[in-house]
């Protein structure tokens, strides 16, 4: 597991390298850290890139920016609310990079991303989370690079959540080999994580 | 590098954030909740002023209430120029006079005061998003009415994503809710969201109110890539609109 994630007293940690801080990651407001309680283990190295859609006002990347001590962070979102707060958190944090942007239209960010990412985080609200992700992950993702999906269930149908899965993973398989899948219960409802590997 | 797209998503963020569609949605929450507060507060001054004046609540509008609540001789109730004059000597005649000490007086006054204050405050912002609505978006203030516009802004959460709505996405706007349950419990669904309240609409009978609707929100389409343009076509539309009502009125 990367040093700098601390698991104490059923408690998850990150300790930031430079400045020693250490800081409670609370599975209740980061699904990767939901994540890491149900054992979906992003097992993330200190020199890998992240490629993070969905990033909000930073919470979850902040502990992503301490976990990568070499590496780098690019999180995008399409709130100007969320992304007015994590350009502060960027200003402050040598490794995020924020964009404002839409999931949906990669190719209108495509030319400030000159890289490949080891690892692609997506924790997106939309009816076609699968499809977003895998628009994402031709653009951007490396060979056999990782993938991290948060679907949110009740955001792509009200009714038959079995079936709602089904059908993402079943898009998801064209792309990926599913690695892993966990409900996020007790910590989030009517949610799913799932580890995938590009094909 | 990382100093390049930082400036570029600032610039866009700020880009964003001044843009009218924003300014119009984060000050129609505003007048929403405020109107909630001012019905909270009129209802503990109520507690009060209704022993003081019973019935009166009935005839009037929170504004003139608490004007009348406040004015400190009746008999000059003249000065208001309330239309529901007749009808306020009416009831004073009949009220039994209870008097209230001049302690508690003072406070349910300064409530009032309150009160007219926070309307005033309301009454500026509705101004300002009207204002707003007509200085950028024209074709849609004058389509669809200044509310109807503020509110379908408001649902579609920027005035690009409603501008490419299609009419059909349009004339639904507003019904999300019922529309689901309409398709869980497969009822009929819907042929009107928010639309269902326009001056043009709300009094026809509802087999034309659903032939008017589908034409309306095909117009406010058009208007809505007119505004895109910064084109003016408003009146043809609504000539348009009109012939459509007259036709179907024949
Ligand atoms: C649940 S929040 C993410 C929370 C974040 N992952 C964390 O744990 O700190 C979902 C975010 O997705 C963003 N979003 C929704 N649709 C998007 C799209 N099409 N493109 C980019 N971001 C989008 C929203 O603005 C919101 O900030």
């Amino acid at each position: 597991m990367n040093k700098q994630i601390i698991l104490k007293n059923q408690k998850i940690f990150t300790k930031n390298k430079l400045t020693e801080k250490v800081r409670e990651w609370d599975p209740n407001r980061s699904k990767v850290a939901a994540g890491i309680k149900k054992g979906i283990m992003p097992n993330i190295k200190e020199n890998d890139t992240v490629l993070y859609l969905g990033a909000a006002e930073g919470y979850t990347i902040s502990y992503i920016s301490d976990i990568l001590t070499k590496g780098k962070v690019y999180g995008i979102d399409i709130s100007p609310y969320s992304m007015q707060k994590l350009l502060i958190l960027s200003e402050n944090t040598e490794n995020i990079i924020p964009i404002l942007g839409d999931c949906n239209k990669p190719f209108e960010y495509e030319k400030m991303i000159s890289e490949k990412f080891d690892y692609i985080i997506q924790d997106i609200a939309q009816k076609n989370q699968a499809e977003i992700l895998i628009k994402n992950a031709d653009l951007f993702l490396k060979e056999k690079g990782l993938a991290l999906l948060s679907l949110k269930l009740s955001a792509i149908s009200q009714k038959n959540h079995k079936k709602t899965i089904d059908d993402q993973i079943n898009i998801l398989r064209n792309k990926f080999k599913i690695i892993n899948q966990k409900r996020l219960d007790p910590f989030e409802k009517n949610h799913m994580l799932i580890l995938l590997e590009k094909k | 590098m990382k100093q390049e797209i930082l400036q570029i998503t600032k610039n866009k963020v700020k880009e964003k954030l001044e843009k009218a569609d924003q300014k119009i949605i984060n000050l129609s929450l505003i007048v929403e909740k405020l109107q909630l507060k001012i019905n909270e507060l009129t209802e503990l001054l109520k507690i009060i002023s209704d022993q003081e004046y019973p019935s009166i609540d009935q005839i009037l509008g929170i504004k003139d209430y608490c004007r009348f609540y406040l004015l400190e001789d009746k008999t000059k109730i003249n000065t208001l120029n309330l239309k529901e004059e007749k009808d306020i000597l009416k009831i004073l005649n009949y009220n039994i006079g209870i008097t209230v000490e001049k302690d508690v007086k003072e406070i349910t006054n300064k409530l009032c005061e309150n009160i007219l204050e926070l309307i005033d405050t309301k009454e500026k912002i509705d101004l300002k998003i009207d204002t707003l609505i007509k200085e950028n978006y024209i074709n849609l203030y004058n389509i669809a009415t200044p509310k109807i516009a503020c509110k379908m802004i408001e649902i579609a959460g920027s005035f690009e994503r409603l501008s490419r709505y299609p009419a059909s996405t349009i004339q639904l706007l507003g019904s999300e809710k019922s529309f689901f349950k309409a398709l869980k419990f497969n009822k009929r669904t819907p042929k009107y969201g928010i639309l269902y309240n326009h001056p043009l609409i709300i009094n026809l009978t509802n087999k034309k109110k659903a032939k008017i609707a589908r034409s309306l929100a095909s117009k406010i389409a058009l208007g809505l890539k007119a505004d895109v343009e910064k084109k003016d076509i408003s009146k043809d539309l609504i000539n348009k609109i009109k012939t459509k009502i007259s036709e179907i009125n024949e």
